[in-house]
């Protein structure tokens, strides 16, 4: 059965490692992978466990990842260093319906970590690989220390009305302020057409950020949201991350909100 | 006619003398405190006969019936025939005259908990236990207190008798049938002593700290944690109450055989016999053992004894109590 | 096509015998002293020396899924950077007597691990594939069963059906495997199985247009919040759970060596759903007792079209809190036909 065995990872040499805040990193590991921006890999360590972690951003061989050192795994693996073996399976779950956001216009929130699932296919976008009517980007931070990905949130500014925003007023902050709720609310739209709405972060923000895009008009069918679940597996077998009669890990994580509003865990 | 009464005989009939000139009270013995229900008819016949209709059930889980007039003990014996045929005679004691009575009253009532005909937590039948206890052990006129226990929560207070049997268990550990759900690592170190820890995703018992409560066996939701077949007992020794110095019972033995524990007392009586002081109307044996010094003790109880594999004997013992001479600490509270 | 045989209850202890030789046969066990409660019996799914060592007398406490799905399986070792796929210590066909409810147990297992996302469980597969079932004739129910009300109690799917009598054993066999083995041990009979057609335990089913997204929030879920313990138990003894977590160990005195493998795990136990970082989902008991409900009989059947419970009623079995899932049921059907 070894050949076709899906719990068996394979090991990855590590060819970046990157600080993006106190407790954020970004690996970047040698690898060939067919990836779609929204999905994401088992990644382990023998002896410390496996996690799923999304992908925050990929070329043809290589892909990065963006992790929080919160739980064990994650620790771990902040002490690896380039030259030093990861171990993946995947990718896993269905990403974001790419061939649904060309042409269209495209608006994608995201916030705190939540803005490494959506790195890849802003990149697309910024890349002109993705090619779009227009691009609006609500990114919000908790505060000044948390921002991730600084280097190319100036270079998406080029190609996007972007949004960068942390929840509290800071000293030596000049930017935008306030939840991204609150900047969602300024958003207009007199047609939803060709409209495409990406919601990803924490679940108390996605759940009010979709709130508002609704007050807004915004079909559910519009809206597309990823979840972030407990799986011990990325197959549809574990059972740690359904929810009604969804599997997160296989049916998402990218879920259009018509589906994902019904779902309660 | 004036009542000439043989005080001590009457005594050991299990008859006490009362503060009512004349009138007795007769204490019925109840091993592990469970008779069957039909039995109390007759116990209840003969206060309303003999007695002033009332009963008093003790504290060692026996009946005291009160107000019975000694010169009619020859009629309660003849009454208590089938009690002490059911209670004494069925658990193995041997008694020449059913109907003269009670033939000794040294020995306390063996008392126990309900145990695990009933209680989930017991590891053994406590009550078949007091039952096999009494029939090796009585009639026997030292004045020996013992209980037996189910489980380390001791509800029967084993800790102030001259023998606490406490009933354990082995749990025995099936590593392949373990999910690692840390529910008997919970409940072991949140009630017991914390003898169970996680490492990495399997359960590990500490042996020298595990008690053998069996709270793990009863938390696991797969079955891991068994009981090992075959009962095991802590036994504590020379706990008591009293006027002088009252004082916990302490382990002695830990993880042996019932045959062990029974054994060892039946030699305790024998140690008895031998040290105890007969100028004194009676002495306790944990006074016995704090005059001849516990290596003789240890060395004549535990005398020709084949221990089962595992049986552990306390190195050192301490009885933790305290003097009634330190009365003197008190100190006036001033009204208020 | 099937054949049916009666043997004596001795030929059928020496065609047992003659079959230990090329299979391993598991079937309910009662394991003395074993059982939660001093003094009592544990019956389990185990494997069998003889005959007269499976209980036919009190259901299992366990279900067989553990000889598909065992409680921890090793899934590979590691010796530095190289992973090595565990392997099954032998190759044995695996013979095991089975009620109905539980072969149809283990098709809603079958539903998961082979079916479900295309992926097939390699793990799983190669257990599952040397099963062969020897399905038990149940005409009668044990305490708390509902199979009948779960549509369970009926199955076609066994190679052999026994039906135990007091001296002997009649037998229906199927499919060639297995024909000549009774034939020679046996003499010719009319046999086919029966199923229990009714069980003093029945239950009542929500349909899914009664049911309205409001009850996943319905206070009718609060009284599981104080009853609940979050032990398991429910789930370790059911025959349809099938949710497991991984973790890696390594051994003793190395740094490099050791393995990752899978153990059951639960809805209803804590860390189920916690997530890196703290976040979780499902901490109150009754929302775990929510989440079990409709997955073992509403969301189960919009994946799979058929629901995943099977009413062997082991979690009431089991149950320390005396929670009655089938009562939960029948109280969640009523409570919806009142209307919220």
């Amino acid at each position: 059965m070894s050949d076709r065995n899906p719990y068996l990872p394979s090991p990855v040499k590590i060819i970046g490692l990157r600080q993006e805040t106190d407790c954020e990193f970004t690996l970047t590991v040698a690898a060939e992978r067919a990836i779609t921006p929204g999905q994401f890999f088992q990644v382990s360590l023998p002896r410390i466990g496996e996690a799923p972690i999304s992908v925050s951003n990929c070329g043809p061989d290589w892909i990065e990842f963006t992790i929080r050192a919160v739980g064990r795994l994650t620790n771990a693996v902040q002490g690896l260093r380039p030259g030093d073996n990861l171990f993946i399976r995947g990718p896993y779950g269905t990403g974001f319906p790419i061939d649904r956001f060309r042409q269209q216009r495209l608006v994608i929130v995201a916030g705190g970590s939540g803005v490494a699932p959506v790195r890849p296919l802003i990149d697309r976008v910024v890349r002109g690989e993705l090619p779009v009517k227009s691009l609006d980007l609500i990114v919000g931070f908790k505060n000044r220390s948390s921002i991730l990905f600084s280097d190319d949130l100036a270079a998406w500014k080029e190609k996007s009305r972007l949004v960068l925003t942390i929840d509290k007023p800071e000293e030596g902050w000049n930017g935008e302020t306030g939840l991204v709720t609150e900047h969602i609310k300024k958003m207009q739209f007199t047609d939803f057409d060709d409209l495409q709405v990406v919601v990803v972060g924490p679940p108390v923000m996605m759940k009010f950020a979709t709130a508002e895009f609704r007050l807004l008009k915004v079909p559910s069918e519009r809206i597309w949201v990823s979840f972030e679940r407990l799986m011990s597996c990325g197959l549809g077998k574990c059972g740690h991350c359904k929810i009604d009669y969804t599997y997160v890990c296989v049916d998402g994580p990218v879920l259009n909100y018509s589906h994902a509003a019904g779902l309660i865990d | 006619m004036s009542l000439d009464l043989n005080r001590k005989k009457v005594t050991k009939n299990a008859y006490r003398i009362t503060k009512r000139r004349n009138y007795s009270a007769i204490r019925i013995r109840v091993p592990g405190g469970h008779l069957d229900a039909s039995l109390i008819s007759t116990i209840a016949a003969i206060a309303e006969k003999f007695g002033d209709g009332t009963m008093h059930i003790t504290t060692r889980q026996g009946f005291e019936i009160p107000n019975i007039p000694f010169e009619r003990i020859s009629e309660v014996n003849a009454a208590l025939a089938p009690v002490i045929d059911k209670l004494q005679v069925k658990n193995g004691v041997v008694i020449e005259t059913v109907g003269a009575g009670y033939p000794g009253a040294g020995m306390r009532n063996i008392s126990a908990c309900i145990g695990s005909r009933v209680c989930p937590f017991a590891n053994a039948d406590t009550t078949a236990l007091a039952q096999r206890l009494e029939g090796e052990l009585f009639p026997n006129d030292f004045h020996v207190k013992i209980a037996v226990t189910g489980c380390p929560n001791d509800c029967i207070k084993a800790h102030m008798q001259d023998f606490g049997i406490i009933s354990i268990c082995e749990p025995v550990y099936s590593y392949d049938d373990c999910i690692g759900c840390e529910a008997c690592v919970k409940a072991c170190s949140r009630k017991v002593t914390g003898a169970l820890s996680m490492r990495d995703g399997k359960v590990y018992r500490d042996e020298r700290r595990c008690i053998g409560c069996g709270e793990c066996v009863l938390a696991c939701p797969t079955a891991a944690w068994t009981r090992r077949p075959g009962n095991l007992y802590r036994l504590l020794i020379m706990g008591r109450t009293g006027k002088k110095n009252p004082r916990l019972a302490m382990p002695f033995l830990d993880r042996v055989s019932e045959d062990v524990v029974c054994q060892v007392i039946r030699n305790t009586i024998a140690y008895i016999d031998r040290h105890i002081l007969r100028c004194l109307p009676k002495e306790h044996i944990g006074y016995i053992v704090d005059r001849t010094g516990l290596e003789v003790f240890k060395q004549e109880v535990l005398a020709g004894i084949s221990f089962n594999k595992g049986a552990r004997v306390a190195k050192t013992m301490q009885w933790p109590g305290y003097h009634t001479l330190n009365d003197a600490n008190f100190k006036l509270i001033k009204e208020s | 096509m099937s054949e049916s045989f009666r043997l004596s209850a001795e030929q059928f202890a020496q065609l047992f015998e003659q079959l230990s030789t090329a299979y391993l046969l598991a079937g309910p066990k009662r394991i003395a002293g074993a059982g939660r409660f001093s003094g009592t019996d544990l019956v389990r799914y185990a494997f069998l020396k003889s005959a007269d060592e499976l209980e036919l007398h009190e259901k299992s406490w366990f279900s067989p899924k553990e000889l598909v799905f065992p409680p921890d399986e090793t899934l590979f070792y590691f010796n530095g950077q190289q992973f090595t796929e565990a392997t099954l210590p032998d190759d044995h066909e695996i013979i095991v007597f089975l009620r109905p409810c539980d072969i149809n147990g283990i098709d809603r297992l079958d539903r998961m691990f082979l079916e479900n996302a295309g992926v097939v469980d390699p793990y799983y597969k190669r257990r599952r594939e040397r099963l062969h079932y020897f399905m038990i004739e149940c005409r009668e129910s044990f305490e708390n069963c509902f199979c009948v009300s779960m549509q369970a109690n009926r199955t076609s799917d066994y190679e052999v059906a026994l039906r135990f009598e007091e001296n002997s054993v009649q037998v229906e066999v199927c499919g060639q495997k297995f024909v000549d083995l009774f034939a020679r041990a046996g003499e010719k009979a009319e046999f086919k199985p029966e199923f229990v057609s009714e069980n003093p335990v029945r239950v009542e089913l929500p349909t899914e247009e009664t049911m309205p997204p409001e009850i996943f929030n319905d206070k009718f879920w609060d009284e599981y919040d104080s009853r609940c313990i979050a032990c398991g138990r429910c789930n370790t003894s059911c025959v349809t759970c099938s949710c497991f977590t991984t973790t890696d160990l390594f051994y003793g005195d190395s740094r490099q060596c050791g393995e990752r493998r899978r153990v059951w795990d639960g809805c209803h136990l804590d860390g189920f759903c916690d997530m890196a970082g703290g976040h979780t989902f499902r901490k109150d008991k009754g929302e775990r007792m929510r989440f079990k409900t409709f997955h073992k009989i509403y969301d189960f059947r919009k994946r799979f079209g058929v629901d995943m419970c099977v009413g062997c009623g082991r979690c009431d079995d089991v149950c320390p809190e005396y929670i009655s899932f089938s009562n939960c049921i029948n109280k969640l059907s009523a409570k919806l036909k009142g209307g919220l």
